[in-house]
Protein backbone atom coordinates (compact mmCIF):
# COMPACT_ATOMS: atom_id res chain seq x y z
CA UNK A 1 0.00 0.00 0.00
CA UNK A 2 1.59 3.15 -1.07
CA UNK A 3 0.14 7.13 -0.69
CA UNK A 4 0.86 9.11 -3.60
CA UNK A 5 -0.47 11.88 -3.40
CA UNK A 6 -2.94 14.19 -1.29
CA UNK A 7 -4.48 17.28 -1.65
CA UNK A 8 -5.60 19.26 1.08
CA UNK A 9 -8.05 22.64 0.46
CA UNK A 10 -9.45 24.73 2.96
CA UNK A 11 -8.21 21.85 5.79
CA UNK A 12 -7.10 22.89 9.04
CA UNK A 13 -4.59 25.78 8.25
CA UNK A 14 -4.06 24.49 4.59
CA UNK A 15 -5.71 26.39 1.82
CA UNK A 16 -4.61 24.67 -1.07
CA UNK A 17 -1.80 21.87 -0.51
CA UNK A 18 -0.29 19.24 -3.07
CA UNK A 19 1.87 16.67 -1.52
CA UNK A 20 3.65 14.25 -3.81
CA UNK A 21 5.20 11.15 -2.08
CA UNK A 22 8.19 10.33 -3.53
CA UNK A 23 9.96 7.78 -1.31
CA UNK A 24 8.98 5.16 1.02
CA UNK A 25 9.58 7.89 4.42
CA UNK A 26 8.80 11.60 3.94
CA UNK A 27 9.86 13.98 6.89
CA UNK A 28 8.02 16.92 7.75
CA UNK A 29 10.31 19.37 9.33
CA UNK A 30 9.22 22.79 10.85
CA UNK A 31 8.64 25.10 14.04
CA UNK A 32 5.83 24.61 16.47
CA UNK A 33 2.21 24.91 15.32
CA UNK A 34 3.27 25.27 11.59
CA UNK A 35 0.81 22.20 10.28
CA UNK A 36 2.70 19.05 10.73
CA UNK A 37 0.15 17.08 12.56
CA UNK A 38 -2.68 18.74 10.58
CA UNK A 39 -1.23 16.75 7.93
CA UNK A 40 -1.01 13.45 9.76
CA UNK A 41 -4.33 13.69 10.72
CA UNK A 42 -5.84 14.20 7.01
CA UNK A 43 -4.22 10.78 6.44
CA UNK A 44 -5.59 9.52 9.88
CA UNK A 45 -8.85 10.58 8.34
CA UNK A 46 -8.67 9.04 5.56
CA UNK A 47 -7.85 5.66 7.43
CA UNK A 48 -10.12 5.65 10.01
CA UNK A 49 -12.61 8.73 9.56
CA UNK A 50 -11.97 9.37 12.82
CA UNK A 51 -8.95 11.88 14.53
CA UNK A 52 -7.67 11.77 17.85
CA UNK A 53 -7.06 15.20 18.45
CA UNK A 54 -11.67 16.25 17.82
CA UNK A 55 -14.82 14.64 17.16
CA UNK A 56 -15.97 18.02 15.56
CA UNK A 57 -15.59 18.59 12.07
CA UNK A 58 -16.07 22.38 12.01
CA UNK A 59 -12.72 22.09 13.97
CA UNK A 60 -11.09 20.63 10.91
CA UNK A 61 -12.14 22.87 8.38
CA UNK A 62 -9.80 26.58 7.92
CA UNK A 63 -11.11 28.92 10.13
CA UNK A 64 -13.63 30.96 8.49
CA UNK A 65 -14.36 28.51 5.53
CA UNK A 66 -17.42 26.51 5.31
CA UNK A 67 -15.68 23.20 3.73
CA UNK A 68 -12.99 21.21 3.68
CA UNK A 69 -11.65 18.88 1.14
CA UNK A 70 -9.10 16.25 1.44
CA UNK A 71 -8.42 13.96 -1.34
CA UNK A 72 -5.68 11.42 -1.99
CA UNK A 73 -4.25 8.81 -4.92
CA UNK A 74 -3.53 4.58 -3.01
CA UNK A 75 -1.46 2.25 -4.89
CA UNK A 76 -2.91 -1.21 -3.92
CA UNK A 77 -1.83 -4.66 -4.89
CA UNK A 78 -5.13 -4.67 -6.81
CA UNK A 79 -4.79 -0.83 -8.26
CA UNK A 80 -5.02 2.62 -7.79
CA UNK A 81 -7.92 4.17 -5.54
CA UNK A 82 -9.01 7.51 -5.48
CA UNK A 83 -10.44 8.86 -2.36
CA UNK A 84 -12.28 11.80 -0.91
CA UNK A 85 -13.43 13.44 2.15
CA UNK A 86 -15.66 16.33 2.23
CA UNK A 87 -16.08 18.11 5.80
CA UNK A 88 -19.32 20.63 5.49
CA UNK A 89 -20.02 22.76 8.71
CA UNK A 90 -23.69 21.78 9.48
CA UNK A 91 -23.93 19.19 7.03
CA UNK A 92 -22.70 15.26 6.50
CA UNK A 93 -19.79 14.48 5.14
CA UNK A 94 -19.04 13.71 1.51
CA UNK A 95 -17.27 10.34 0.95
CA UNK A 96 -15.91 9.49 -2.15
CA UNK A 97 -14.24 6.30 -3.98
CA UNK A 98 -12.99 6.54 -7.08
CA UNK A 99 -15.33 9.44 -8.10
CA UNK A 100 -18.22 7.30 -6.24
CA UNK A 101 -20.72 8.62 -3.76
CA UNK A 102 -20.55 6.15 -0.88
CA UNK A 103 -23.62 6.08 1.64
CA UNK A 104 -22.19 4.13 4.23
CA UNK A 105 -18.76 4.59 6.17
CA UNK A 106 -18.06 1.18 6.00
CA UNK A 107 -17.78 1.03 1.86
CA UNK A 108 -15.00 3.80 2.35
CA UNK A 109 -12.90 2.44 5.16
CA UNK A 110 -10.47 -0.01 4.58
CA UNK A 111 -8.86 1.59 1.45
CA UNK A 112 -5.81 3.38 3.15
CA UNK A 113 -4.75 1.74 6.45
CA UNK A 114 -2.18 3.69 8.93
CA UNK A 115 -1.12 3.57 12.33
CA UNK A 116 -1.02 6.81 14.18
CA UNK A 117 2.28 6.66 16.87
CA UNK A 118 2.11 10.45 18.45
CA UNK A 119 3.70 11.17 21.79
CA UNK A 120 0.26 11.52 22.72
CA UNK A 121 0.12 7.65 22.82
CA UNK A 122 2.78 7.13 25.46
CA UNK A 123 -0.46 8.45 27.53
CA UNK A 124 -2.16 5.33 26.56
CA UNK A 125 -0.31 3.30 30.12
CA UNK A 126 -0.83 6.06 32.58
CA UNK A 127 -4.29 8.20 31.01
CA UNK A 128 -7.51 7.26 31.54
CA UNK A 129 -9.53 3.95 30.59
CA UNK A 130 -10.99 5.71 27.72
CA UNK A 131 -7.70 6.22 25.63
CA UNK A 132 -7.02 2.68 25.93
CA UNK A 133 -10.51 1.78 24.76
CA UNK A 134 -10.03 4.29 21.90
CA UNK A 135 -6.90 2.59 20.93
CA UNK A 136 -8.22 -0.91 20.88
CA UNK A 137 -12.00 0.63 18.57
CA UNK A 138 -9.40 2.29 16.12
CA UNK A 139 -7.34 -0.94 15.23
CA UNK A 140 -10.49 -2.82 15.10
CA UNK A 141 -11.98 -0.58 12.15
CA UNK A 142 -9.25 -0.81 10.40
CA UNK A 143 -9.02 -4.63 10.89
CA UNK A 144 -13.37 -4.90 10.41
CA UNK A 145 -14.63 -1.68 8.95
CA UNK A 146 -18.13 -3.17 9.68
CA UNK A 147 -17.15 -2.50 13.34
CA UNK A 148 -17.25 1.09 12.94
CA UNK A 149 -21.25 0.69 12.56
CA UNK A 150 -21.51 -1.68 15.11
CA UNK A 151 -19.73 1.27 17.68
CA UNK A 152 -22.04 3.78 16.33
CA UNK A 153 -24.93 1.80 16.55
CA UNK A 154 -24.34 1.11 20.35
CA UNK A 155 -23.22 4.47 20.77
CA UNK A 156 -26.20 5.62 19.61
CA UNK A 157 -28.46 3.14 22.11
CA UNK A 158 -26.48 4.23 24.70
CA UNK A 159 -27.53 7.71 24.73
CA UNK A 160 -31.20 7.12 24.21
CA UNK A 161 -30.89 4.53 27.77
CA UNK A 162 -28.89 7.62 29.17
CA UNK A 163 -31.90 9.56 28.02
CA UNK A 164 -34.75 7.85 29.42
CA UNK A 165 -32.72 7.30 32.81
CA UNK A 166 -31.86 11.14 33.09
CA UNK A 167 -35.71 11.97 32.39
CA UNK A 168 -35.96 9.00 35.61
CA UNK A 169 -33.69 10.94 37.58
CA UNK A 170 -35.35 14.31 37.11
CA UNK A 171 -39.17 12.94 37.98
CA UNK A 172 -37.58 11.01 41.15
CA UNK A 173 -36.45 13.77 42.39
CA UNK A 174 -39.83 15.81 41.66
CA UNK A 175 -41.48 12.90 43.45
CA UNK A 176 -39.52 13.19 46.43
CA UNK A 177 -40.40 16.94 46.25
CA UNK A 178 -44.09 16.71 45.80
CA UNK A 179 -43.61 13.74 48.77
CA UNK A 180 -42.80 16.42 51.45
CA UNK A 181 -45.92 18.21 51.13
CA UNK A 182 -47.80 14.80 50.62
CA UNK A 183 -49.31 14.77 54.22
CA UNK A 184 -51.42 18.07 54.36
CA UNK A 185 -53.58 16.42 51.37
CA UNK A 186 -56.59 14.17 51.94
CA UNK A 187 -56.83 10.70 51.42
CA UNK A 188 -58.85 10.93 47.93
CA UNK A 189 -55.91 13.14 46.54
CA UNK A 190 -52.99 11.26 48.08
CA UNK A 191 -54.37 7.54 46.39
CA UNK A 192 -55.02 9.66 42.90
CA UNK A 193 -51.11 11.09 43.15
CA UNK A 194 -50.23 7.32 44.36
CA UNK A 195 -51.61 5.58 41.48
CA UNK A 196 -50.65 7.83 39.01
CA UNK A 197 -47.03 7.69 40.52
CA UNK A 198 -46.95 3.59 39.62
CA UNK A 199 -48.46 4.55 36.49
CA UNK A 200 -45.55 6.20 35.76
CA UNK A 201 -43.16 3.69 37.44
CA UNK A 202 -44.56 1.15 35.30
CA UNK A 203 -44.20 2.87 31.54
CA UNK A 204 -40.33 3.46 32.50
CA UNK A 205 -39.90 0.02 33.57
CA UNK A 206 -41.37 -0.81 30.27
CA UNK A 207 -39.42 1.34 28.41
CA UNK A 208 -36.44 0.64 30.22
CA UNK A 209 -36.63 -3.22 29.34
CA UNK A 210 -36.49 -2.13 25.39
CA UNK A 211 -33.64 0.14 25.82
CA UNK A 212 -32.08 -2.81 27.86
CA UNK A 213 -32.98 -5.65 25.39
CA UNK A 214 -31.12 -3.11 22.62
CA UNK A 215 -28.39 -2.16 24.62
CA UNK A 216 -27.32 -6.14 25.06
CA UNK A 217 -27.28 -6.95 21.58
CA UNK A 218 -25.31 -4.03 20.85
CA UNK A 219 -22.89 -4.06 23.43
CA UNK A 220 -22.34 -7.74 22.91
CA UNK A 221 -21.51 -7.26 19.35
CA UNK A 222 -18.75 -4.65 20.59
CA UNK A 223 -17.76 -7.01 23.47
CA UNK A 224 -17.03 -9.99 21.41
CA UNK A 225 -14.99 -8.28 18.82
CA UNK A 226 -12.86 -6.34 20.90
CA UNK A 227 -12.22 -9.47 22.86
CA UNK A 228 -10.91 -10.97 19.70
CA UNK A 229 -9.08 -8.37 18.42
CA UNK A 230 -7.27 -8.19 21.86
CA UNK A 231 -6.50 -11.96 21.71
CA UNK A 232 -4.78 -11.01 18.34
CA UNK A 233 -2.82 -8.43 19.49
CA UNK A 234 -1.89 -9.88 22.44
CA UNK A 235 0.49 -12.16 21.67
CA UNK A 236 2.55 -9.80 19.15
CA UNK A 237 3.05 -7.17 21.32
CA UNK A 238 4.13 -9.29 24.10
CA UNK A 239 7.00 -10.64 21.52
CA UNK A 240 8.19 -6.88 20.71
CA UNK A 241 7.96 -6.51 24.53
CA UNK A 242 10.02 -8.90 25.52
CA UNK A 243 12.62 -7.84 22.15
CA UNK A 244 12.70 -4.61 22.98
CA UNK A 245 13.73 -5.21 26.55
CA UNK A 246 16.20 -7.57 25.81
CA UNK A 247 14.46 -10.38 27.29
CA UNK A 248 13.92 -8.33 30.74
CA UNK A 249 10.43 -7.78 30.73
CA UNK A 250 7.62 -9.91 29.97
CA UNK A 251 3.89 -7.76 28.77
CA UNK A 252 0.37 -9.20 29.17
CA UNK A 253 -2.55 -8.01 27.79
CA UNK A 254 -6.08 -8.21 29.19
CA UNK A 255 -9.36 -7.40 28.06
CA UNK A 256 -11.28 -6.38 30.93
CA UNK A 257 -15.01 -6.25 29.74
CA UNK A 258 -17.96 -4.73 32.13
CA UNK A 259 -19.79 -7.84 31.64
CA UNK A 260 -17.61 -10.97 30.78
CA UNK A 261 -16.95 -12.29 27.33
CA UNK A 262 -16.46 -15.83 28.12
CA UNK A 263 -17.79 -18.31 26.93
CA UNK A 264 -18.08 -16.42 23.66
CA UNK A 265 -21.48 -16.87 22.69
CA UNK A 266 -23.49 -13.82 22.02
CA UNK A 267 -26.97 -14.94 23.82
CA UNK A 268 -24.42 -16.18 27.33
CA UNK A 269 -22.82 -12.85 26.99
CA UNK A 270 -26.37 -10.93 26.41
CA UNK A 271 -27.83 -12.89 29.25
CA UNK A 272 -25.23 -11.33 31.60
CA UNK A 273 -24.99 -8.30 30.59
CA UNK A 274 -28.92 -8.56 31.51
CA UNK A 275 -28.39 -9.51 34.40
CA UNK A 276 -25.40 -6.85 34.96
CA UNK A 277 -28.17 -4.20 33.93
CA UNK A 278 -30.40 -5.84 37.01
CA UNK A 279 -28.00 -5.64 39.34
CA UNK A 280 -26.88 -1.87 38.68
CA UNK A 281 -30.58 -0.85 38.55
CA UNK A 282 -31.15 1.10 41.44
CA UNK A 283 -28.05 2.58 41.11
CA UNK A 284 -28.56 3.37 37.27
CA UNK A 285 -31.83 5.26 38.08
CA UNK A 286 -30.24 7.59 40.88
CA UNK A 287 -27.45 8.42 39.15
CA UNK A 288 -29.15 8.88 35.79
CA UNK A 289 -26.68 7.13 33.60
CA UNK A 290 -25.69 3.53 32.14
CA UNK A 291 -23.53 1.92 34.47
CA UNK A 292 -22.60 -1.21 32.53
CA UNK A 293 -21.45 -2.03 28.89
CA UNK A 294 -18.55 -1.62 27.11
CA UNK A 295 -18.02 2.06 27.42
CA UNK A 296 -17.05 1.22 30.79
CA UNK A 297 -14.81 -1.55 29.23
CA UNK A 298 -11.04 -1.50 30.15
CA UNK A 299 -7.64 -2.82 29.11
CA UNK A 300 -5.03 -3.95 31.37
CA UNK A 301 -0.84 -3.86 30.69
CA UNK A 302 0.77 -5.81 33.24
CA UNK A 303 4.78 -5.87 32.83
CA UNK A 304 6.57 -8.63 35.40
CA UNK A 305 3.08 -9.29 37.00
CA UNK A 306 2.78 -5.09 37.80
CA UNK A 307 0.18 -3.13 36.49
CA UNK A 308 1.54 -0.85 34.19
CA UNK A 309 -0.38 1.91 35.02
CA UNK A 310 0.78 2.21 38.57
CA UNK A 311 3.73 0.79 38.65
CA UNK A 312 5.24 1.51 35.05
CA UNK A 313 8.35 3.34 35.21
CA UNK A 314 9.08 5.96 32.09
CA UNK A 315 11.13 3.82 29.83
CA UNK A 316 8.72 0.99 30.64
CA UNK A 317 5.83 2.74 29.33
CA UNK A 318 7.78 3.59 26.08
CA UNK A 319 8.55 0.24 25.49
CA UNK A 320 5.00 -1.08 26.00
CA UNK A 321 3.85 1.44 23.83
CA UNK A 322 6.02 1.28 21.19
CA UNK A 323 5.36 -2.39 21.30
CA UNK A 324 1.38 -2.04 20.77
CA UNK A 325 2.27 0.33 17.84
CA UNK A 326 4.28 -2.36 16.40
CA UNK A 327 2.02 -5.11 17.22
CA UNK A 328 -0.64 -2.98 15.43
CA UNK A 329 1.21 -2.72 12.14
CA UNK A 330 2.13 -6.35 12.10
CA UNK A 331 -1.88 -7.15 12.78
CA UNK A 332 -3.10 -5.51 10.47
CA UNK A 333 -0.54 -6.17 7.56
CA UNK A 334 -1.87 -9.80 8.32
CA UNK A 335 -4.71 -9.40 8.04
CA UNK A 336 -5.13 -7.32 5.34
CA UNK A 337 -2.35 -8.71 3.15
CA UNK A 338 -0.25 -5.24 2.39
CA UNK A 339 1.82 -3.15 4.91
CA UNK A 340 -0.25 -0.28 6.03
CA UNK A 341 1.08 3.62 6.28
CA UNK A 342 3.01 4.09 9.28
CA UNK A 343 2.73 8.00 11.10
CA UNK A 344 5.09 9.28 13.30
CA UNK A 345 4.32 12.27 15.05
CA UNK A 346 7.08 14.16 17.17
CA UNK A 347 7.74 10.71 18.55
CA UNK A 348 10.94 9.82 17.77
CA UNK A 349 12.56 12.31 19.82
CA UNK A 350 10.94 10.78 23.09
CA UNK A 351 12.57 7.20 22.73
CA UNK A 352 15.84 6.88 22.95
CA UNK A 353 18.51 5.26 20.34
CA UNK A 354 17.71 1.29 21.29
CA UNK A 355 14.24 1.81 21.14
CA UNK A 356 14.68 4.13 18.05
CA UNK A 357 16.54 1.10 16.24
CA UNK A 358 14.29 -0.85 16.75
CA UNK A 359 11.63 0.94 15.54
CA UNK A 360 13.77 1.65 12.63
CA UNK A 361 14.74 -1.95 11.84
CA UNK A 362 11.39 -2.95 12.26
CA UNK A 363 9.73 -0.76 9.50
CA UNK A 364 12.80 -0.82 6.59
CA UNK A 365 11.45 0.07 3.44
CA UNK A 366 8.23 -1.93 4.03
CA UNK A 367 5.91 0.24 5.52
CA UNK A 368 5.37 4.02 4.16
CA UNK A 369 6.22 6.15 6.66
CA UNK A 370 5.93 9.68 7.64
CA UNK A 371 7.55 11.32 10.39
CA UNK A 372 6.74 14.76 11.79
CA UNK A 373 9.94 16.49 13.51
CA UNK A 374 11.56 19.88 14.48
CA UNK A 375 14.84 19.01 13.76
CA UNK A 376 16.86 16.68 11.78
CA UNK A 377 19.60 16.26 14.30
CA UNK A 378 17.83 12.66 15.87
CA UNK A 379 18.24 11.45 12.60
CA UNK A 380 20.59 8.38 11.40
CA UNK A 381 22.53 9.44 8.30
CA UNK A 382 21.51 6.73 6.21
CA UNK A 383 17.48 7.42 6.95
CA UNK A 384 18.09 11.08 5.81
CA UNK A 385 19.79 10.00 2.73
CA UNK A 386 16.94 8.03 1.91
CA UNK A 387 13.96 10.11 2.93
CA UNK A 388 11.76 12.63 1.00
CA UNK A 389 12.23 16.07 3.67
CA UNK A 390 9.72 18.63 3.18
CA UNK A 391 9.76 21.92 5.70
CA UNK A 392 6.11 22.85 6.83
CA UNK A 393 5.69 26.61 7.50
CA UNK A 394 2.29 28.34 8.14
CA UNK A 395 0.06 25.38 6.31
CA UNK A 396 2.60 25.19 3.20
CA UNK A 397 5.10 22.84 2.54
CA UNK A 398 8.41 23.15 0.69
CA UNK A 399 10.50 20.02 -0.61
CA UNK A 400 14.02 20.62 0.76
CA UNK A 401 16.84 21.01 -1.35
CA UNK A 402 18.98 17.92 -1.95
CA UNK B 1 -36.64 28.58 6.18
CA UNK B 2 -33.47 26.92 7.28
CA UNK B 3 -35.96 25.29 10.20
CA UNK B 4 -37.33 23.48 7.30
CA UNK B 5 -36.26 19.83 7.21
CA UNK B 6 -33.65 19.42 4.37
CA UNK B 7 -33.04 22.97 4.34
CA UNK B 8 -29.50 24.02 5.02
CA UNK B 9 -28.38 27.99 5.18
CA UNK B 10 -27.57 27.97 1.69
CA UNK B 11 -30.37 27.09 0.15
CA UNK B 12 -32.53 29.29 3.15
CA UNK B 13 -31.01 31.86 1.56
CA UNK B 14 -31.76 31.56 -2.10
CA UNK B 15 -35.37 30.67 -1.04
CA UNK B 16 -35.58 33.74 0.83
CA UNK B 17 -33.84 35.99 -1.53
CA UNK B 18 -35.83 34.27 -4.69
CA UNK B 19 -39.15 35.43 -2.45
CA UNK B 20 -38.55 38.57 -1.82
CA UNK B 21 -38.04 39.20 -5.82
CA UNK B 22 -41.30 37.55 -6.62
CA UNK B 23 -44.72 39.90 -6.97
CA UNK B 24 -46.63 40.62 -3.94
CA UNK B 25 -49.54 38.91 -4.82
CA UNK B 26 -47.58 35.54 -5.42
CA UNK B 27 -46.21 35.35 -2.28
CA UNK B 28 -49.97 36.05 -0.77
CA UNK B 29 -51.01 33.53 -2.70
CA UNK B 30 -48.38 31.35 -1.09
CA UNK B 31 -48.80 32.44 2.38
CA UNK B 32 -52.32 31.79 2.35
CA UNK B 33 -52.10 28.35 0.83
CA UNK B 34 -49.30 27.33 3.86
CA UNK B 35 -52.43 28.64 6.57
CA UNK B 36 -54.74 26.84 4.86
CA UNK B 37 -52.89 23.90 4.42
CA UNK B 38 -52.21 23.89 8.45
CA UNK B 39 -55.95 25.10 10.06
CA UNK B 40 -57.71 22.59 7.12
CA UNK B 41 -55.67 19.57 7.14
CA UNK B 42 -55.40 17.80 10.15
CA UNK B 43 -55.41 13.85 11.29
CA UNK B 44 -57.60 11.06 10.31
CA UNK B 45 -59.09 10.23 14.17
CA UNK B 46 -59.17 6.66 13.24
CA UNK B 47 -55.83 5.80 11.37
CA UNK B 48 -53.81 9.53 12.06
CA UNK B 49 -52.65 9.57 8.54
CA UNK B 50 -52.73 13.62 7.29
CA UNK B 51 -56.39 14.14 6.24
CA UNK B 52 -58.50 17.19 5.26
CA UNK B 53 -61.88 15.19 6.37
CA UNK B 54 -62.65 13.48 10.00
CA UNK B 55 -61.59 10.27 8.57
CA UNK B 56 -58.89 10.12 5.95
CA UNK B 57 -59.72 8.41 2.08
CA UNK B 58 -57.96 5.39 2.61
CA UNK B 59 -59.96 4.39 6.37
CA UNK B 60 -63.51 5.63 4.11
CA UNK B 61 -62.86 2.95 1.34
CA UNK B 62 -64.89 0.08 1.00
CA UNK B 63 -62.35 -1.28 -1.34
CA UNK B 64 -59.33 -2.02 1.24
CA UNK B 65 -59.11 -5.12 3.30
CA UNK B 66 -59.96 -4.41 6.94
CA UNK B 67 -58.26 -7.36 8.55
CA UNK B 68 -55.11 -6.13 7.52
CA UNK B 69 -52.89 -2.95 9.19
CA UNK B 70 -49.63 -1.68 8.20
CA UNK B 71 -48.11 0.64 11.08
CA UNK B 72 -45.75 3.19 9.99
CA UNK B 73 -44.19 5.74 11.60
CA UNK B 74 -44.78 8.79 9.61
CA UNK B 75 -47.76 9.81 6.86
CA UNK B 76 -44.41 10.12 4.32
CA UNK B 77 -44.44 6.22 4.83
CA UNK B 78 -48.12 5.76 3.54
CA UNK B 79 -47.49 8.06 0.73
CA UNK B 80 -44.70 5.81 0.22
CA UNK B 81 -46.61 2.73 0.44
CA UNK B 82 -49.84 3.84 -1.33
CA UNK B 83 -47.03 4.54 -4.39
CA UNK B 84 -46.03 1.02 -4.82
CA UNK B 85 -50.06 0.28 -5.15
CA UNK B 86 -49.10 -3.81 -3.19
CA UNK B 87 -51.07 -3.37 -0.76
CA UNK B 88 -54.73 -3.56 -0.14
CA UNK B 89 -54.72 -3.25 3.52
CA UNK B 90 -55.58 -0.38 5.99
CA UNK B 91 -53.04 2.10 8.22
CA UNK B 92 -51.89 3.15 11.35
CA UNK B 93 -49.92 5.79 11.68
CA UNK B 94 -47.64 6.59 15.12
CA UNK B 95 -46.47 9.66 14.27
CA UNK B 96 -42.94 9.75 15.44
CA UNK B 97 -40.49 6.92 17.01
CA UNK B 98 -40.11 6.43 20.65
CA UNK B 99 -36.58 8.66 21.56
CA UNK B 100 -35.85 9.75 24.79
CA UNK B 101 -33.19 11.79 23.29
CA UNK B 102 -36.43 13.67 21.82
CA UNK B 103 -38.99 13.93 24.79
CA UNK B 104 -40.70 10.88 22.91
CA UNK B 105 -41.99 8.15 24.83
CA UNK B 106 -44.79 5.96 23.85
CA UNK B 107 -47.59 8.50 25.04
CA UNK B 108 -46.42 10.88 22.97
CA UNK B 109 -47.60 8.30 20.11
CA UNK B 110 -50.56 7.37 18.74
CA UNK B 111 -49.85 3.73 20.61
CA UNK B 112 -52.98 3.50 22.79
CA UNK B 113 -55.59 3.97 20.04
CA UNK B 114 -53.45 1.42 17.76
CA UNK B 115 -54.36 -0.77 20.71
CA UNK B 116 -57.42 -0.28 21.04
CA UNK B 117 -58.76 -0.83 17.28
CA UNK B 118 -56.44 -3.72 17.18
CA UNK B 119 -58.33 -5.31 20.10
CA UNK B 120 -61.74 -4.55 19.35
CA UNK B 121 -61.75 -4.77 15.83
CA UNK B 122 -61.40 -8.21 13.51
CA UNK B 123 -57.75 -7.66 12.11
CA UNK B 124 -56.00 -11.03 11.29
CA UNK B 125 -52.36 -9.64 10.40
CA UNK B 126 -51.03 -6.30 11.62
CA UNK B 127 -47.91 -5.42 9.69
CA UNK B 128 -45.09 -3.51 11.21
CA UNK B 129 -43.35 -1.03 8.55
CA UNK B 130 -41.12 0.78 10.44
CA UNK B 131 -37.15 1.37 9.38
CA UNK B 132 -34.52 -0.95 11.28
CA UNK B 133 -33.03 2.23 13.34
CA UNK B 134 -31.95 2.25 16.32
CA UNK B 135 -35.50 4.20 17.56
CA UNK B 136 -37.12 1.97 14.73
CA UNK B 137 -36.32 -1.27 16.33
CA UNK B 138 -37.35 0.16 19.63
CA UNK B 139 -40.62 1.09 18.46
CA UNK B 140 -40.96 -2.25 16.66
CA UNK B 141 -40.35 -4.21 19.59
CA UNK B 142 -42.97 -2.21 22.00
CA UNK B 143 -45.64 -2.11 19.47
CA UNK B 144 -45.06 -6.09 18.71
CA UNK B 145 -45.42 -6.85 22.69
CA UNK B 146 -48.30 -5.38 23.04
CA UNK B 147 -50.37 -6.74 20.30
CA UNK B 148 -49.13 -9.79 20.09
CA UNK B 149 -51.73 -10.90 22.44
CA UNK B 150 -54.39 -10.00 19.95
CA UNK B 151 -53.28 -11.11 16.08
CA UNK B 152 -50.59 -12.27 14.09
CA UNK B 153 -47.69 -9.69 13.76
CA UNK B 154 -45.34 -9.62 11.13
CA UNK B 155 -42.79 -7.22 9.67
CA UNK B 156 -41.25 -5.99 6.81
CA UNK B 157 -38.11 -7.16 5.65
CA UNK B 158 -35.16 -4.62 4.73
CA UNK B 159 -33.28 -4.88 1.31
CA UNK B 160 -32.87 -1.49 3.12
CA UNK B 161 -29.63 0.08 4.29
CA UNK B 162 -29.37 0.12 8.15
CA UNK B 163 -30.74 3.43 8.97
CA UNK B 164 -32.18 4.21 6.10
CA UNK B 165 -35.71 6.24 5.99
CA UNK B 166 -38.51 4.48 4.30
CA UNK B 167 -39.05 7.33 2.03
CA UNK B 168 -36.01 7.44 0.45
CA UNK B 169 -36.38 3.58 -0.37
CA UNK B 170 -37.39 3.11 -3.91
CA UNK B 171 -40.85 1.32 -4.94
CA UNK B 172 -39.38 -1.57 -6.24
CA UNK B 173 -37.61 -2.23 -3.14
CA UNK B 174 -40.58 -1.33 -0.63
CA UNK B 175 -42.31 -3.82 -2.88
CA UNK B 176 -40.30 -6.73 -2.30
CA UNK B 177 -39.79 -5.82 1.28
CA UNK B 178 -43.50 -5.98 1.76
CA UNK B 179 -44.24 -9.69 0.07
CA UNK B 180 -40.56 -11.05 2.31
CA UNK B 181 -42.13 -9.79 5.57
CA UNK B 182 -41.80 -12.50 8.28
CA UNK B 183 -43.08 -13.04 12.04
CA UNK B 184 -42.18 -10.72 14.32
CA UNK B 185 -40.29 -12.68 17.41
N1 LIG C 1 -9.42 24.92 11.68
C1 LIG C 1 -8.26 25.59 11.63
N2 LIG C 1 -8.13 26.68 10.85
C2 LIG C 1 -6.96 27.37 10.79
N3 LIG C 1 -5.88 27.04 11.49
C3 LIG C 1 -5.95 25.97 12.29
C4 LIG C 1 -7.13 25.19 12.39
N4 LIG C 1 -6.90 24.19 13.26
C5 LIG C 1 -5.64 24.34 13.68
N5 LIG C 1 -5.05 25.40 13.11
C6 LIG C 1 -3.68 25.89 13.29
O1 LIG C 1 -2.78 24.87 13.01
C7 LIG C 1 -1.65 25.03 13.82
C8 LIG C 1 -1.31 23.74 14.52
O2 LIG C 1 -0.90 22.85 13.58
P1 LIG C 1 -0.24 21.46 13.99
O3 LIG C 1 -0.94 20.88 15.14
O4 LIG C 1 -0.15 20.68 12.75
O5 LIG C 1 1.19 21.96 14.47
P2 LIG C 1 2.58 21.19 14.38
O6 LIG C 1 3.30 21.71 13.21
O7 LIG C 1 2.35 19.74 14.48
O8 LIG C 1 3.23 21.76 15.69
P3 LIG C 1 3.97 21.01 16.91
O9 LIG C 1 5.38 20.87 16.49
O10 LIG C 1 3.82 21.99 18.02
O11 LIG C 1 3.27 19.74 17.14
C9 LIG C 1 -1.93 26.10 14.82
O12 LIG C 1 -1.30 27.27 14.41
C10 LIG C 1 -3.41 26.24 14.74
O13 LIG C 1 -3.82 27.55 15.00
MG1 LIG D 1 2.35 18.42 16.12
ZN1 LIG E 1 -57.52 7.09 8.14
Amino acid sequence: MYLRSLHLRQFRNYREQRVAFSAAKTILLGENAQGKSNLLEAIELLATLRSHRTHRDRDLILDGATAAMITAQVERDLGVASLAIALRQGSRRLLTVNGENLRRQTDFLGTLNAVQFSSLDLELVRGSPELRRHWLDGLLIQLEPVYANLLQQYNHVLKQRNALLKDRQRSLAREQATNRSYQRQDAGTQAQVAASEENLGVNFTEQLALWDAQLAIAGTRVIRRRSRAIQRVAPLAQHWHEAISGSQESLTLTYLPSVAAEPDDPQVIQQKFLERLQERAIAEQFQGTTLVGPHRDEIEFVINQAAARQYGSQGQQRTLVLSLKLAELQLIEAVIQEPPLLLLDDVLAELDLNRQNQLLDAIQDRFQTVITTTHLGAFDAEWLKSSQIFTVKAGQLVEAEE
Amino acid sequence: MQHLPGIGPKTAQRLALHLIKRPEEEVKALARALVEAKTQVGFCSVCFHLSAEPVCEICRSPNRDNSTLCIVADSRDVIALEKTREYRGKYHVLGGLISPMDGIGPDQLNIQPLVRRVSQQKIEEVIVAISPSVEGETTTLYVGHLLKPFTRVTRIAFGLPMGGDLEYADEVTLARALEGRRELD
